[in-house]
């Protein structure tokens, strides 16, 4: 049962109450029967001494005078009084002076001696003695005994106690019948309501609201929280739903990214193949550049040598000095076309980097040079430079050209000197070549690195223009500069410079 | 020069112009006694395999083949190619003598079993005397295999 009760709200509401109503009833009703039964005992006790007094005195002339006849009739008459069960009267002596017993008492029932005044209980009678008192002298006692239902009294408290009890019992119970439709049935009713809920998942469900107080505020409050967890529910599906959407948006996104990016590589490759295409082309036109520009060239040559050799005595000198001309110019053309070659062929080629000793490539391309240039006594001073990055051949190259400048527009001094340095900083490394030649106007600077352009007269100084075209172009493939610094007749230095991460 | 003796060097080169020039530089070093000059790759390999107009040459190679390589129909490499190949005539010095620098005809012409490389360079000086230097060592120093 007790399990019964801790599972149940309605069962435990039914306990408090009836527990409630118990222990008040117990309370109240304990409290005023001993209430009742003290008073009843002490009424008792001063009816029967009033009584007693009134008889004492009335009774006193009668000992006085020793009248026990009067006595007798003053005992009579509690008669009037059926409480009173039995009185006597004891003389001084204490002997029974005057007795009386209500009708139906057994007779003799009465004590031998008078005890001390007061009362004295003893079972369901209660007994009272009183002395006499007359001229100040103890003239007898009263003896008064009455009913005494202390017990019964009791008995009959109890037994209403009990009929109380139990009517409360039957009250509690409508009570309950009561608190079920205000209390307990709404309540079941949540509790039902979360049960279906959590086992439907279903939060479009609310509570019957039936009442007005806390309950119904429960019910308001639930109902609010379904409502809320409803919402958040749709939300949550709704952005599921999106999330969804957005998941598929952004597949098909990359899946477009992926197309574009294989196409991007199509792309590429079909450039690539473009490219490769056109390079092929201008590699075959060099080709034919090399080989069949040359040939006509190297019989014109040729033979107006052998027509200066073999038939010299034949030609006057003005003939001579124009057949000259003729090869001198197709020399020229050779020239031109040699260089034109390797111009072109540089932007066709790819680059080889690796780590270069730039003191032994100046040194070995100035050497080469030298080798042409037997006689000169050039004062040639080469620094410890920077190594470098870079292609070999196409910077040797540009030492080739640099130096062979150098050489050549200082060869009409008396002491050529030429020198060569260099240096680094954070980014780049920075070389120069120096001479004591003849310089250029700094104006035209700009003019130095045209194709075949030329600051100086080609009688003086041979040359076909392209070297620094070519300079400029390999240092600017590998992401450096060119510059120069020049006065006339003082010299010229030309700069290059090389980044550190090629 | 008669076509029946023994030829020392052939020349296959289809630009009379220059076939001109290399004679004479030739001539100046003293080596073109005995040239053979044939326009076109075909003739030259007629001669070398003894067919055609060649069938009743005597059966003596030449000691020394320059050759041209851009000729029409049958080319330098081909005839290079054709030669190196047969065991016939596998073991003739065979020197390339082209305008070409580029670097694809050289690896290609010493991927055939070309013995020499060389420029024609423009300067008519230079050429003679890269005509004769190449001659000379061919002719003269180079120890050519015998038969």
């Amino acid at each position: 049962m007790l399990r019964r009760i801790a599972s149940s709200i309605r069962y435990k509401i039914v306990m408090v109450v009836l527990a409630t109503t118990t222990a008040a009833l117990l309370v109240a009703g304990t409290a005023m029967v001993i209430y009742d039964l003290r008073t009843y005992q002490q009424s008792r006790e001063t009816d029967l001494s009033t009584q007693a007094e009134i008889l004492a005195r009335a009774s006193a002339p009668a000992l006085a005078f020793n009248d026990p006849k009067s006595a007798h009739e003053y005992l009579a008459l509690l008669k009037v009084r059926p409480e009173i069960a039995a009185a006597a009267i004891y003389n001084a002596s204490g002997k029974v002076f005057a007795a009386y017993q209500r009708a139906g008492e057994p007779s003799g029932n009465l004590p031998a001696l008078p005890e001390f005044e007061g009362a004295r209980v003893a079972g369901n009678t209660i007994a009272f003695y009183k002395r006499i008192i007359g001229n100040n002298e103890i003239l007898g006692t009263v003896y008064l005994r009455g009913d005494y239902r202390l017990l019964g009294r009791l008995t009959d408290y109890l037994g209403i106690l009990g009929a109380v009890l139990a009517l409360s019992l039957g009250v509690a119970l409508l009570i309950l019948a009561w608190l079920q439709t205000t209390i307990t049935k709404p309540i079941l009713g949540i509790s039902q309501l979360a049960r279906e809920v959590m086992e439907k998942r279903d939060f479009s469900l609310r509570a019957r609201k039936t009442t007005q107080d806390e309950i119904g505020y429960l019910v308001d409050a639930i109902n609010d929280m379904l409502a809320e967890v409803g919402r958040r529910q749709e939300a949550l599906e709704a952005s599921n739903v999106s999330l969804g959407r957005e998941m598929t948006e952004r597949a098909r996104v990359e899946e477009q990214l992926r197309q574009l990016n294989v196409e991007l590589e199509q792309r590429v490759d079909a450039r690539t193949a473009q490219l490769e295409a056109a390079n092929q082309e201008l590699e075959s036109f060099s080709y034919s550049v090399s080989h069949d520009l040359r040939a006509p060239v190297r019989a014109i040559i040729g033979f107006s040598r052998m027509l200066a050799e073999e038939h010299d005595l034949q030609l006057d000198a003005e003939a001579q000095r124009l057949l000259g001309i003729v090869q001198s110019e197709a020399h020229r053309m050779g020239a031109l076309i040699d260089d034109l070659l390797a111009f072109s062929r540089l932007g066709r080629q790819a680059m080889q980097i690796t780590d270069i000793d730039m003191t032994q490539l100046a040194r070995s391309s100035y050497e080469s040079l030298a080798q042409h240039q037997p006689g000169n006594n050039v004062d040639f001073r080469l620094g410890a430079l920077p190594r470098a990055r870079g292609d070999r051949t196409l910077i040797g190259q540009v030492w080739l050209n640099l130096l062979s400048n150098a050489l050549k527009f200082s060869a009409t001094r008396e002491k050529p000197c030429i020198e060569v340095s260099g240096i680094s900083d954070e980014a780049e490394h920075v070389y120069f070549v120096r001479d004591n030649g003849v310089g250029f106007d700094p104006r035209y600077q700009s003019k130095l690195y045209g194709v075949f352009q030329r600051l100086h007269d080609s009688s003086e100084f041979p040359g076909t223009g392209v070297g620094l075209a070519l300079v400029q172009r390999i240092v600017t493939r590998h992401g450096g500069r060119v510059w120069a610094d020049s006065k006339l007749n003082e010299g010229a230095t030309f700069y290059f410079t090389l980044p550190k991460s090629a | 020069m008669e076509p029946f003796e023994q030829v020392e060097i052939l020349l296959v080169e289809d630009n009379p112009l220059d076939a001109e020039l290399t004679v004479r530089a030739l001539k100046k070093g003293g080596l073109a006694n005995r040239l053979l000059w044939l326009k076109d790759g075909e003739q030259a390999l007629d001669y070398l395999f003894r067919r055609g107009a060649y069938a009743e040459r005597d059966d003596v190679p030449p000691r020394l083949v320059l050759l041209d390589l851009k000729m029409p129909r049958v080319d330098g490499i081909e005839v290079l190619k054709t030669i190196k190949q047969d065991e016939r005539t596998r073991r003739i010095p065979v020197v390339i003598m082209t305008s070409s620098q580029e670097e694809r005809d050289v690896a290609q012409s010493y991927d055939m079993g070309a013995n020499s490389y060389v420029v024609k360079p423009v300067d008519f000086g230079a050429f003679a005397d890269l005509a004769r230097q190449a001659g000379f060592y061919w002719l003269a120093i180079n120890r050519s295999p015998t038969g």
